[in-house]
């Protein structure tokens, strides 16, 4: 039985999604503002307080709160991003009740100790130097960064490591008070759970949550990068390099977002689009090849991953210039359209044969604005879109001229290689791995 | 008198195989094997075919999906040296050419069917998974087949795999210090055993191999009588039995090779090395001797290594990361092989502490394992990490297919999932000290010391010269 319940004002907004296939109950406590809400010079504060109210439910120590949830059969964390702050785990469907108890002292009866603050700021910064270790995390750091510049989307929602050592503890009390709000709550429950049970843990998690509603944030729509930039991130002794290459993507609410999704399939959505065919099958480059589109409250990016040799580093980009290039100006082929709407209807049964990943995609149409039964009505929409939408909507919106181009890699091995392959270059920034901007070029 | 549940259970299944057998090439005549149970609600049927394929079926309607897998008894432990990383190589070279399908065929039938499709190779086996819309599956099992019986190898195609998987190792070692000192780790524990070099293998092997290589490798161990296919989801037996019959049966038999595997002498004393790499923190890794994962002792060191390192209310976790604040991560996981391995503890330091610093508080808590008896909550807390951690992994058909591989491969006994959990209830903390006391000691353990390699040193990454084996 799946039901969803969308109760009314002001009752808690409770989404259920139920199957008996394991005895494991989903839950999600949402908070529907994110690290947007970070004040100006305290990135990170938002998921250090998330992560503080995990640590201090019902005035216990994160000791004694972590016993209570293994002992149960149970997890729990934290996932705090631009637009929400998650409280989210599973637990084994016989101790849902002591569950629900935890997870009520989580989300209302938090001390926010400042013993345990000082503990998780010291915690969180040795986090963010240890990511330092991964390329990959280095690369989509920086790409985030230079992609959204200004714009709230390029915080990093974890802080940074200048930032974090600011924060102080009584702007997170603060900022709890603030953001923790019942006017802004939201329940998902997926699993061995009946809707009834749903709601009724549901009101008796919300009772306790302050009433009223965090502030609300409006955020303008990206400007996304203008001409070809290239950012190298130089870190030293790599043998291979993190190439991410964007432009303007799109949102769920663009008339031609369905189109683009199908033609990116073509592009660089599976294992035998035109980018994996060209990069690693044809010329062994890069393990991995892909394209991807996301999607928030506003518009994001369309992202190209690579990760070839230091040596491959500029033909690759080269490559991939040359494929964004055709794909813009010839577009994708009748058989390719049909071949990929095949894919995505046929291959969609993954997105929902499990209650967590059904209830989901209904947290993220509230989540992140999307139009009213997108995921419903997705097998329709893919399956509607035609070869002259499609190739309209890669041109129209997709713009090779604008791009950003990181490369996470050792400067002095690749970097002029690097300036020279990209045609057109207005920008060359040269990052530290592990600091800020060290110098700055028009070429 | 009303039959038995059972008795309509069997005739049923004999109408099957009828069916199934009816007209079936002689390897592809099917025989059912065992009905075994597998949590609560399901079962699962064992058959094998003339040809000795093993086929696991389980029926589960809960959603419109199936899993395929196809399990190898071959992974890096058959390799030679000079020839370490075939098993794998050999798992991307799966997914190209054969004699009736053209090179990227199989991909795009299988994506154009909305199949996502996967492979894996670790010590012991090789997998190739495959999940399809229920309505597909019936185009899946002639390719599978078609790839494990008439795979085509070419120059061109192998040497430019030979480059994807070069690029995969720079990614998952050579570029990555967890990946890198991994490699080492297991390189110093292990001196005489297959365990001593890793599954991608040495770079300069990967770069060295030749379609002659591939083609023996390919005829000596991809035989039907050296798999397991596991087919999960929604599912009807009868469908499924005679196109595998069909498909499979077709397949002669191989004559496998005995294993050439030599045993690991026992370690007498401890071996340590320290490392430099380009990493933020210093970091301590340390593999101590482990039981096979079929041995008695297998579920209570493991069900220690939790209470170690499971989570963040475990021992090492409290004392190293909140209240001594010497460490940002500690991990620890106790090799699931056929052969006895290692357990694995791995820490990373916070800035400004030292390895050694790290090694003196894991040996304290060490310590106090082989000393004092772990308490039942500590254990039961344990237990239920763990009954989490496999219903979590069964949420699919996708999970349920890759537990039952996986233990069918490994141990023989596809089901066995839930059994260990129950031989973990059983365990007590007599055995917790027994286990501690026998596997957890310094002179059976290999030390890795990882140092912060100075940006300004000029050293070749991953060169003989930055390790340095020091005696203990």
């Amino acid at each position: 039985m799946n039901q969803t319940i969308q109760a009314n004002p002001p009752e808690p907004r409770v989404l259920v999604e139920t199957s008996r296939a394991v005895p494991l109950v989903t839950l999600s406590v949402t908070f529907t503002q994110g690290s947007v809400l970070d004040p100006e010079g305290l990135l990170g504060l938002t998921r250090l307080t998330g992560r503080l109210m995990r640590r201090t439910g019902g005035g216990l120590s994160a000791d004694q709160i972590d016993t209570r949830i293994d002992t149960l059969g149970a997890s729990l964390g934290v996932d705090v991003t631009h637009s929400a702050i998650s409280f989210q785990g599973t637990c084994i469907s016989r101790s849902i009740e002591g569950y629900v108890d935890v997870v009520k002292d989580v989300v209302a009866k938090a001390s926010l100790s400042e013993h345990e603050f000082n503990k998780l700021k010291s915690e969180s910064q040795a986090e963010l130097l240890s990511m330092l270790d991964s390329d990959q995390s280095v690369a989509r750091h920086w790409f985030r960064r230079e992609m959204f510049a200004d714009h709230p989307y390029g915080r990093p929602t974890g802080g940074t490591l200048v930032s974090v050592p600011k924060l102080q503890h009584g702007a997170a009390v603060e900022h709890a008070k603030r953001t923790i709000r019942r006017g802004n709550l939201l329940f998902a429950f997926a699993g061995d759970i009946n809707p009834e049970q749903a709601q009724r843990f549901a009101a008796d998690i919300a009772a306790v949550v302050p009433s009223g509603a965090s502030p609300e944030v409006e955020i303008d729509e990206p400007r996304f990068v203008s001409g070809r930039q290239l950012v190298v991130v130089d870190k030293p002794d790599r043998t291979q390099t993190q190439i991410l290459i964007g432009t303007r993507g799109s949102h769920p609410k663009d008339a031609d977002h369905t189109a683009l999704h199908v033609a990116n399939t073509v592009f660089g959505g599976t294992f035998t689009s035109r980018l994996m065919h060209e990069v690693r099958s044809k010329r062994g480059w890069s393990y991995g090849a892909s394209s991807h589109l996301a999607y928030d409250r506003r518009r994001q990016p369309l992202s190209i991953l690579t990760f070839p040799k230091a040596e491959d580093a500029a033909p690759c980009i080269e490559l991939q210039i040359q494929l964004l290039e055709q794909w813009c100006e010839a577009g994708i082929t009748q058989t390719e359209l049909d071949w990929a709407k095949n894919y995505l209807i046929r291959s969609h049964a993954f997105s929902v044969d499990t209650a967590s990943k059904r209830v989901s995609q209904k947290l993220d149409e509230v989540l992140y604005d999307l139009p009213k039964g997108y995921h419903e009505e997705y097998l329709a929409n893919v399956q509607a879109v035609t070869l002259e939408q499609a190739n309209q909507a890669v041109a129209e919106r997709i713009s090779p001229k604008d791009l950003l181009i990181v490369v996470v890699c050792t400067e002095k091995l690749v970097g002029a290689q690097l300036q020279a392959i990209v045609p057109n270059l207005e920008h060359y920034k040269v990052i530290p791995f592990n600091g800020e901007v060290q110098t700055e070029t028009k070429t | 008198m009303p039959q038995s549940p059972e008795l309509d259970v069997d005739v049923t299944r004999e109408s099957l195989l009828e069916q199934a057998n009816l007209d079936a090439p002689e390897g592809g005549k099917i025989k059912f094997l065992e009905r075994l149970p597998f949590g609560k609600a399901l079962t699962v049927d064992r058959y094998q075919l003339a040809n000795g394929l093993m086929l696991l079926l389980i029926e589960d309607h809960e959603a419109p999906v199936v899993a395929y897998h196809t399990w190898f008894n071959v992974g890096s432990r058959h390799e030679q040296v000079g020839k370490t990383g075939l098993s794998h190589l050999f798992e991307h070279l799966m997914f190209n050419e054969s004699e009736n399908l053209p090179a990227g065929e199989f991909d795009r039938k299988m994506e154009e069917a909305g199949a996502e499709v996967n492979a894996s190779t670790w010590l012991d086996w090789t997998q190739y998974s495959s999940s399809l819309p229920k309505g597909q599956l019936l185009t899946a099992i002639p390719l599978e087949a078609e790839r494990m019986a008439h795979l085509v190898l070419k120059p061109p195609q192998l040497n430019s795999e030979k480059e994807v998987v070069a690029n995969e190792r720079r990614f998952r070692v050579d570029d990555d210090v967890d990946g890198a000192v991994n490699e080492l780790l297991w390189a110093t524990a292990f001196t005489e055993h297959a365990y001593r070099w890793p599954t991608i293998g040495w770079m300069a092997d990967i770069e060295g191999f030749t379609t002659e290589d591939c083609l023996g490798f390919y005829r000596t161990y991809y035989a039907p009588n050296n798999a397991t296919l596991v087919v999960a989801g929604d599912i009807e037996p009868k469908v499924v039995l005679r196109a595998i019959s069909q498909s499979y049966g077709p397949m002669p038999r191989a004559v496998l090779p005995l294993e050439d595997v030599r045993p690991e002498p026992p370690q007498t004393s401890e071996r340590r090395i320290s490392v430099e790499k380009p990493t933020q923190t210093e970091k301590l890794v340390l593999g101590y001797k482990s039981p096979a994962f079929g041995d008695f002792d297998y579920p209570a060191l493991s069900l220690l290594g939790e209470v170690l390192a499971g989570g963040r209310a475990s021992r090492l976790y409290r004392r190293l990361v909140r209240e001594l604040e010497l460490a940002s991560e500690v991990r620890i996981s106790v090799g699931p092989f056929r052969d006895p391995s290692l357990f694995e503890l791995y820490v990373s330091a916070r800035e400004g502490h030292t390895a050694e610093e790290l090694l003196a508080v894991v040996e304290e808590e060490l310590l106090r394992v082989r000393e004092q008896p772990v308490a039942q909550e500590e254990m039961d807390r344990a237990l239920a990490r763990n009954e989490l951690s496999l219903l979590a992994s069964l949420e699919t058909a996708d999970g349920k297919a890759s537990t039952l591989g996986f233990y069918e491969t490994v141990l023989g006994q596809p089901t066995s999932a839930f059994e260990r959990l129950a031989m973990e209830r059983k365990v007590s903390s007599s055995d917790l000290r027994r286990v501690a006391r026998r596997y957890l000691v310094d002179t059976q353990r290999t030390v890795v010391l990882v140092r912060v390699k100075d940006d300004d040193d000029d050293l070749e990454p991953n060169s003989s010269s930055d390790s340095d084996v020091e005696a203990a």
